[in-house]
């Protein structure tokens, strides 16, 4: 008993090690944001909040915030009209040809993203789609519908058809059937599907860089850009800020949805 | 129901996909054959000049190299540091353990400039892993974990070592206890028992698990272009320079349909291999 009483507290220890390792860089971001100097240093020196209010009154940051909500916003609608949709289909009406599609619609998620980004960068440049809003988010759409089709299928194989039949032989039509029964119990899956693609969308950069009109600008491009420029801790502060809603976010869908069951 | 119904409620995705996704990368081919002069840009006429440069090329040929064997190594090293974790979260009968899942997918949900600029911070010539490496007489002078192989290394190894452990939990929740069970009670060693029985039978997980870091690890853009800046190249930063600061879009289309050859041919491979182990990719 007692070996195996070691190897239990051995494999503790290095499970704690690597959660170290996975949020070490996490800590290390938010410590740098509170340094009184004006360059980057861990751990910091002295502590001000003042970082925070540079990148709060900086209008590129702020644009750049309003932008990535945006469209990470009409990304996700967008998203989960065309990806409930799709997984309806492919979970009730078995159509032929359905494992073909859902591979299909699957390979974004371990598509190159970079070449995503070029191929319509080229694309919308022939087609003259360059710089716009909607060209940005039908991008970001490719990448996003995947995440929504997997959570809602997901959710979807988890819920008696006969229930849907039961409320159409009780006299609903068939979309009434869909909208008042199935999907309300389909919407932890289109929930955790909404949250992956907001994030997903909001996070991007291989995609957005190459897409990018002027006057246009997402925040992780801006937040890419300007440490390729030089770190200080303003970039230290609205990671900090990323940090904090990511965790918040994701805290409060794991309350509400269980979100741990989606990923 | 009828059939057209299906292909109705599916018609908005595929029709995304084709035109945002299928024709642009599609159209890429041809203009991976088109001549390119600088100054003047594309031409008319056909050559394979940029495929056979990719080929023969020692630059091109030293950066692929290293972006293989970047996605090997970040592989095998998620593998090995991952699946003990996920044995730990698989098995855990802790109320604590769904939250302790969601402190893997924490930093995998986490924006993936912030997770690297935090490697940034922590890699730098006078970052904390060299003040602790110096405050620990490791060493004297810093040592360089930046713009190189070691610094994409760490940051990588990072950034896909969650995507390994949730495909490992899966893999081995699968896994029934009473075969372990089983086998001690026959008279195996723990060892044993592990080697033989636990670890067979998360072929498939395994498997999974690492085609896919290895997939993204070689189509990363973002972490290798900011710990290897501008002169550390791999694969998609090529492609990334190529496109936005040399415009040389007939060669950046071959190396973009190079790379994307390259994980297809992976997918594929995987797949035959998963038919054998039985694994689902």
């Amino acid at each position: 008993m007692t070996a195996a009483r070691v190897r239990a507290w051995l494999l503790r220890a290095w499970v704690a090690l690597v959660f170290g390792f996975l949020l070490l860089p996490v800590v290390v971001v938010v410590l740098a944001s509170l340094s009184r100097t004006s360059y980057l240093t861990v751990p910091p020196r002295g502590v001000t909040f003042r970082w925070y209010a540079v990148v709060l009154r900086d209008p590129e940051y702020v644009n750049a915030i309003g932008f990535s909500l945006a469209l990470a916003g009409v990304a996700t609608l967008c998203s989960l009209v065309a990806g409930v949709a799709a997984s309806y289909a492919l979970i009730r009406w078995r159509v032929s040809g359905g494992a073909l599609v859902s591979a299909l619609l699957n390979a974004p998620l371990i598509f190159p993203g970079v070449v995503v980004g070029v191929a319509l960068l080229q694309f919308y440049a022939l087609v003259r789609f360059n710089g716009t809003f909607a060209g940005l988010a039908l991008a970001h759409m490719v990448i996003t519908v995947p995440y929504v089709v997997r959570a809602v299928m997901a959710s979807l194989q988890g819920i008696d058809p006969e229930i849907e039949s039961a409320a159409r032989v009780l006299g609903a039509s068939g979309p009434v059937a869909f909208f008042a029964v199935t999907l309300p119990l389909a919407r932890p899956g289109i929930a955790a599907g909404a949250l992956f693609s907001f994030i997903v969308s909001f996070d991007n950069v291989p995609v957005s860089i190459f897409l990018l009109g002027a006057g246009q600008m997402t925040l992780p491009v801006k937040i890419f850009t300007a440490i390729e420029y030089g770190v200080d801790p303003s970039i230290a502060a609205i990671s900090t800020m990323l940090i904090v809603a990511t965790g918040l976010g994701l805290a409060a869908a794991e309350r509400w949805i269980g979100f741990h069951r989606f990923v | 129901m009828t059939r057209g119904r299906g292909w109705g409620l599916l018609a908005p995705s595929l029709l995304l996909l084709l035109v945002a996704f299928l024709v642009p990368v599609g159209m890429m081919v041809p203009t991976s054959f088109r001549p390119y002069v600088p100054l003047v840009g594309i031409t008319r006429g056909f050559t394979a000049g940029h495929y056979v440069k990719l080929v023969t090329d020692l630059y091109y040929l030293e950066i692929i190299g290293r972006t293989l064997a970047l996605g090997f190594t970040v592989t095998l090293l998620t593998l090995v540091i991952g699946y003990p974790v996920a044995f730990f979260l698989a098995r855990s009968r802790s109320r604590w353990r769904s939250w302790l899942t969601i402190l893997v997918v924490f930093p995998l949900l986490l924006n993936l400039v912030v997770r690297t600029f935090g490697w940034i911070a922590l890699l730098a010539q006078n970052g904390l892993v060299n003040q602790a490496l110096r405050a620990l007489g490791l060493v004297d002078a810093p040592v360089k974990l930046l713009f190189n192989f070691a610094g994409l290394l760490i940051g990588m190894t990072h950034i896909f070592l969650p995507f390994m452990v949730l495909v490992l939990i899966g893999a081995i929740q699968n896994i029934p206890r009473d075969v372990e069970d089983a086998s001690r009670v026959l008279g195996a060693s723990w060892g044993a028992t592990f080697v033989r029985v636990t670890l067979p039978l998360s072929a498939p997980g395994i498997l999974s698990g690492s085609i896919l870091v290895f997939v993204l690890a070689i189509s990363a853009l973002v972490t290798p272009r900011l710990l290897g800046g501008p002169t550390y190249r791999v694969m998609s930063t090529l492609i990334y320079d190529e496109f936005l600061q040399r415009l040389n879009w007939p060669a950046g289309s071959a190396q973009a349909l190079l790379l994307t050859v390259m994980v297809l041919a992976l997918i594929l491979i995987s797949g035959i291999l998963a038919r054998r182990v039985g694994a689902r990719v």
